[in-house]
């Protein structure tokens, strides 16, 4: 199914935004996850430090004791250094470790017991210390016998170690914390990436499909004008084989027409030297005395009346049917008469045209004047001759006698082609009739006047083989304007020779 | 060389029957009273003119005078001027072309190929008549020659 241009943006529009989304759900989890392992990371690096403090407080605790076991031993007040180190950065440590575990109460606890028992192995330690610096050093030593400081010392190892334990445990489990964040990471940005790939293939196929169909009505356009203008070519081939094939047949008819006519004709002409004869016979015969008188008038009457009607029957419509076999062989012949464009002075012509009519209007006081200037053209220039010539006869053959004729010629150029008006007050050309009048044997209004209604049919003819027409704009009783349209030059293919003779 | 032989003879080839029927009335009209030997078709004139065997041998001591329509039903008279102007037997015998057609082209070839007179038909039967007439007038004073 083709893709229409609306689906294909609507698709393609669709499809932009679902990557758009999906690129923005990365971009979330992304920033969400990388958040999450932050907050492990510094969970972590939280737990390393109290790690670090508790086990620092436990290596202060020994060192105390370290301390003070070697001052028992020596008396020397060198060995109690680590003692004071340890005495004087053991709250610190402890107020440390408070801060740590701020947030968490159970530890807090876990803390005061801790504390509790620093206090007592501190006290127990400077206690022992105290009576060695009084010189009771045996009493110091049964002191650390009774093994109080041991216990207490031992059991706040365990505490401290447990503490350890546990915070280690804390490290292991924000490790494993940030380990699947880092996973679910990697397998949003997997997932994503493959979401965005499915759209943009997605994509790429439709417009892909798109594009194709397009290149496919593209080419179908292109043959489909290449048909055409060959279609075109074929018809204008054949309009023109079938404008030859009538005029050949014109030329045909009215010629082979002639010969059955040219029998009509004659034996018409050979029937009347007959009939001379009989009439002769009938009248010195009809006063003979051995004729009947009935007998005589009908010989009479048959031969001076039946007889010589019927032959002028036949005589008028054989002259009417060689003039219209004429006039088609004339128009046949005009048709097959090759053109040749010259430059023609139109001023001339016109006036030669009008001048050929001046004596048949002076009798009804009628004028023809030539409006100068009319512009020139190139063209055939007997074909110009026969048009105007014809238009300005027919101007004059149907004045109005009621008024005094008035015909005027002349010329203007319109839109690259040039008009030429004969425009008369003559008795006009009802609307009915405009378009018939160009017809072959058509004529227009009461039939009163000489002609076979060839002259206009002519012009048409002939402005259409030099390349242009003729059209008529009339109002009945008022008058009539023919408008001759000719190219300034007639020398495209209208120009040439309709039929090779 | 008897009489009969030294008579010219005028071969109308002339497909309207009405139209020969006219020419002979008015050549007769004129005061020609030589034989005319009508066809209305091409081939049973040129078996005349030439005989069976197409030579042409069998004009030998005729005098003819050749009336020659160009549309013809078989063949066009072009075709038989041609023949007559090219047989060495005939070739000398006058040919006036009479027809209807007035193509000036059509008129050059006639005269090309030999025709001594082209004459087109006037529609006008008046004229027509009158054209024969006078034509008759010209074969009473026109000598042909005969055939070797």
């Amino acid at each position: 199914m083709p893709i229409t241009s609306t689906a294909f943006a609507r698709t393609t529009v669709l499809l932009l935004l679902a990557g758009a989304l999906a690129l923005f759900g990365i971009v979330a989890a992304s920033l969400w996850l990388v958040e999450r392992t932050n907050a492990y990371t510094e969970e972590v690096i939280a737990a390393q430090q109290t790690r670090a403090a508790t086990s620092g407080l436990l290596t202060l605790m020994q060192y105390a004791e370290t301390g003070q076991r070697g001052y028992l031993i020596t008396q020397e007040a060198a060995y109690l250094e680590p003692y004071e180190l340890a005495r004087s950065r053991v709250p610190e440590q402890l107020g440390r470790l408070r801060a740590l575990f701020a947030g968490h109460p159970a530890e807090l606890a876990t803390l005061d017991e801790i504390g509790g028992k620093v206090d007592a192995k501190m006290a127990e330690l400077a206690e022992s210390i105290a009576l060695v610096q009084a010189g009771r050093t045996a009493e110091a030593v049964e002191l650390v016998r009774t093994d109080r400081g041991k216990a207490v010392m031992d059991s706040l190892r365990d505490d401290l170690r447990e503490l350890i334990l546990r915070i280690d445990g804390g490290i292991r489990a924000a490790v494993d914390g940030t380990r699947s964040t880092a996973d679910a990471l990697s397998w949003a940005v997997i997932l994503g990436a493959l979401l965005i790939a499915a759209l943009a293939g997605g994509s790429v196929w439709i417009s892909f499909r798109y594009t194709r169909d397009l290149v496919a009505a593209r080419q179908e356009v292109q043959e489909l004008n290449f048909s055409l203008e060959e279609r075109v070519a074929d018809r204008t081939a054949d309009l023109a084989r079938a404008n030859d094939e009538i005029q050949r047949f014109a030329y045909i008819v009215s010629h082979d027409l002639r010969a059955p006519l040219v029998n009509v004709m004659g034996f018409t002409s050979e029937l009347e030297v007959c009939l001379a004869t009989l009439q002769r016979y009938v009248e010195t015969t009809e006063a003979a005395p051995s004729v009947e008188a009935e007998q005589a008038a009908e010989a009479r009457l048959a031969a001076f009346e039946d007889l010589p009607e019927a032959l002028r029957f036949i005589r008028s419509s054989t002259t009417r049917m060689d003039r219209l076999i004429n006039a088609i062989l004339k128009l046949s012949r005009e048709g097959r008469r090759t053109l040749t464009a010259e430059r023609i002075d139109m001023g001339a012509v016109l006036e030669t045209a009008a001048a050929s009519v001046q004596h048949q209007l002076q009798a009804g006081d009628g004028t023809i004047t030539v409006e100068k200037p009319v512009p020139n053209i190139q063209s055939d220039r007997l074909a110009v001759e026969q048009v105007f010539g014809n238009l300005v006869d027919n101007a004059v053959k149907y004045l109005d006698p009621a008024r005094p004729g008035r015909i005027v010629i002349r010329g203007r150029e319109e839109g690259g082609r040039l008009v030429y008006e004969v425009e008369d007050n003559g008795r006009g050309i009802a609307p009915q009739d405009h378009e018939r009048i160009f017809e072959l044997f058509r004529r227009s209004g009461p039939q009163d006047r000489p002609g076979e209604g060839i002259g206009l049919a002519h012009v048409r003819t002939l402005a259409r083989r030099l390349g242009g027409d003729v059209t008529v704009d009339s109002a009945l009783g008022r008058g009539t304007i023919f408008r001759v349209i000719l190219p300034r030059r007639a020398d495209g293919p209208a120009a040439r020779p309709v039929a090779a003779a | 060389m008897n009489a009969a032989a030294q008579a010219v003879t005028i071969i109308m080839v002339e497909d309207d029957e009405g139209h020969a029927r006219l020419i002979e009335k008015n050549i007769r009209r004129a005061g020609v009273h030589n034989e005319i030997v009508p066809f209305t078709d091409g081939t049973s004139a040129l078996e005349y003119l030439f005989g069976k065997d197409g030579s042409g041998q069998v004009s030998a001591g005729r005098g003819l005078l050749i009336l020659l329509d160009l549309n013809l039903p078989d063949m066009t008279g072009v075709d038989i001027l041609a023949k007559v102007k090219a047989n060495p037997h005939t070739r000398r015998s006058p040919v006036v072309v009479l027809t209807t057609t007035d193509d000036q082209r059509e008129i050059q070839r006639c005269y090309d190929l030999g025709a001594n007179v082209y004459i087109t038909k006037p529609v006008n039967y008046e004229a027509f008549a009158n054209a024969i007439r006078q034509l008759g007038l010209f074969f009473a004073v026109m000598q042909v020659p005969e055939i070797d």
